[in-house]
């Protein structure tokens, strides 16, 4: 299952350091994607494009975990040679990672 | 006493009928337009050096009579404008008031926030770039503090109904006139952190309302073609964010949400010049179609130090592409890098970056989302040398495939400054600010 069928996403940039939100669209999927949807997940997804680390931000009360890549823009918007320099398709690629099949909730 | 306050602006390019909308909406006393991205400074910066009448926002010219009624009506505006060059913003605010007959408005100028001859003499650590400002010398080309909330408030006191400054950050333009309207001290952490948390919504205009939110099937907003800025109503009590009636979009808990931990690291340490805000508690509710409202903003005292964006000359950035299509179209380009790189390595050693890759395979993501043969591809080459020459020189290898593998068509290149701006730290003490308000 890709995690575009369970969640959402917006990145930002800030530098050299972009952030990823990620919302489940059901907050019911919340506890379980905090599980799964690990920093070393998403570091392991991202590989070379990002140099820096990878934290992870839990905010529950709004669902969201907050994935924060440092040294992840080849130098940041005005320096970076990539065709998008914003990273702005990063919240699209954190959506094509792969979960495992979701536990029934009870 | 409430407040309504609008965005009118996100960035340079920002849409002006978006801005028209919220003018003449009846609906908001305020608007805010954020004018600035990071980039966006050390380009006017160049404008600037190129033309000391340049450097601030290009769109004022236009935008005078876009906020004619609203300004006749009493409404007022604050801005980054200035960008580089705030007293050439409020020249153009006074010449575009004087075209429409409006005479005596009062223009409060923020200046202070162009610290480039503080930067050189302080040698300031710039990390990402691994070195200081002084090894960089005259490279430099500029070094814009992000300035509070504080010299709005001061311009707004002395009964200015236009405030303009340069590096004024995004929220802050909002942080002002809620403070000011609502009496919050600008010392009062948690309602800074309330302003700060409105401004943080309305600062990026549409990406509060429905832009860059769609995926479907998944997510879907009615008539994304006519998206709303958004606006605040704020009282002591109550913060709500909406859109206006008629438009397109959507303002519920998910679009919200998605925009609250844009471009935010620690949820609990969002640092601006105003305020240490923590968002990690904030709550949101549907207050009625298209209505936010959000609650649970805590601040902590605002941080010593001020963000600086420090613009770097390192040379000229090339762009260029070509398109192969049809079978094999792949294999083409990637016989058209060989020849390229081949060509290149004579002056390889003076391209500090260079990067080719193929639009449809690999441009975004490497190889981690390979699918099948696409139908076309075009091969994009980018290149960062010291010296234009190089640059050009790098481009040209793309229009020379024209005579490469078969059928390459389309080509078109780029040779660009390379300014690259980068962060860094200066104590708030180094950067001193002051107002002036004139009579336009």
């Amino acid at each position: 299952m890709k995690l575009r069928e369970v969640a959402y996403s917006r990145s930002g940039d800030k530098g050299d350091v972009s952030n990823i939100c990620v919302f489940p669209h059901d907050d019911g999927d919340y506890e379980w994607l905090r599980e799964v949807l690990t920093a070393e997940l998403v570091a392991k997804t991202f590989g070379d494009l990002v140099a820096g680390t990878v934290t992870r931000y839990e905010i529950p009360v709004n669902c969201c975990l907050n994935f924060v890549l440092t040294e992840a823009l080849a130098g940041g918007v005005s320096k970076s040679l990539r065709v998008d320099p914003h990273g702005k398709s990063y919240q699209s690629l954190i959506l094509d990672i792969d979960l495992p099949e979701r536990q029934v909730r009870s | 006493m409430r407040l309504n306050i609008g965005s009118g602006s996100a960035y340079a390019n920002d849409r002006l009928d978006t801005a028209a909308a919220m003018a003449d909406s009846g609906r908001v006393t305020y608007m805010g337009f954020d004018c600035l991205a990071e980039r966006t400074m050390a380009l006017a910066q160049i404008r600037r050096m190129g033309d000391p009448g340049a450097g601030q926002d290009e769109r004022i010219g236009a935008l005078v009579p876009i906020l004619k009624n609203f300004l006749e009506a009493g409404g007022r505006v604050v801005g980054n404008f200035g960008a580089a060059n705030p007293d050439a913003a409020a020249s153009d605010f006074a010449s575009g008031l004087a075209r429409l007959g409006i005479t005596g408005t009062r223009i409060g100028i923020i200046r202070g926030d162009d610290v480039r001859d503080t930067v050189l003499t302080h040698d300031l650590e710039l990390p990402e770039l691994g070195t200081t400002t002084r090894a960089l010398g005259d490279r430099i080309v500029s070094a814009n503090a992000y300035i509070g909330a504080d010299p709005v408030v001061e311009c707004l006191q002395q009964d200015a109904q236009i405030v303009l400054g340069g590096r004024v950050a995004d929220p802050s333009l909002f942080v002002g006139p809620i403070c000011h309207e609502l009496g919050w001290s600008l010392d009062d952490w948690d309602r800074v952190a309330t302003a700060t948390l409105a401004g943080h919504l309305l600062e990026c205009g549409v990406h509060s309302t429905g832009g860059n939110f769609e995926d479907p099937p998944y997510r879907v907003v009615p008539d994304p073609h006519n998206l709303s800025f958004p606006l605040a109503e704020i009282d002591d009590d109550e913060l709500v964010v909406t859109k206006l009636d008629g438009t397109g979009g959507a303002v519920d808990v998910r679009t919200t949400r998605t925009q609250l931990y844009y471009e935010i690291h620690d949820p609990a340490q969002y640092l601006t010049p105003d305020v240490t805000a923590d968002f990690s508690g904030v709550h949101l509710e549907e207050a009625g179609a298209d209505r936010v409202r959000l609650s649970g903003a805590r601040g902590a005292a605002r941080p010593d130090t001020l963000k600086v964006l420090v613009g770097v000359d390192l040379g000229y950035k090339a762009v260029a592409e070509i398109s192969y299509g049809g079978p094999g179209c792949v294999d083409r380009a990637r016989r058209a890098e060989e020849i390229v790189r081949k060509r290149l390595e004579p002056i390889r050693d003076r391209i500090e970056e260079l990067r080719i890759e193929l639009h449809g395979v690999n441009t975004l993501f490497g190889d981690r989302m390979r699918g099948g043969e696409p139908a076309e591809v075009r091969l994009r080459l980018a290149a960062r040398a010291l010296y234009a020459d190089v640059a050009k020189a790098a481009a040209y290898e793309i229009e020379y495939l024209y005579f490469g593998p078969a059928g390459g068509g389309g080509v078109v290149t780029s040779v660009v400054p390379a300014i690259v701006v980068t962060p860094a730290l200066l104590p708030r003490s180094d950067v001193p600010l002051s107002v002036e308000v004139i009579s336009a």
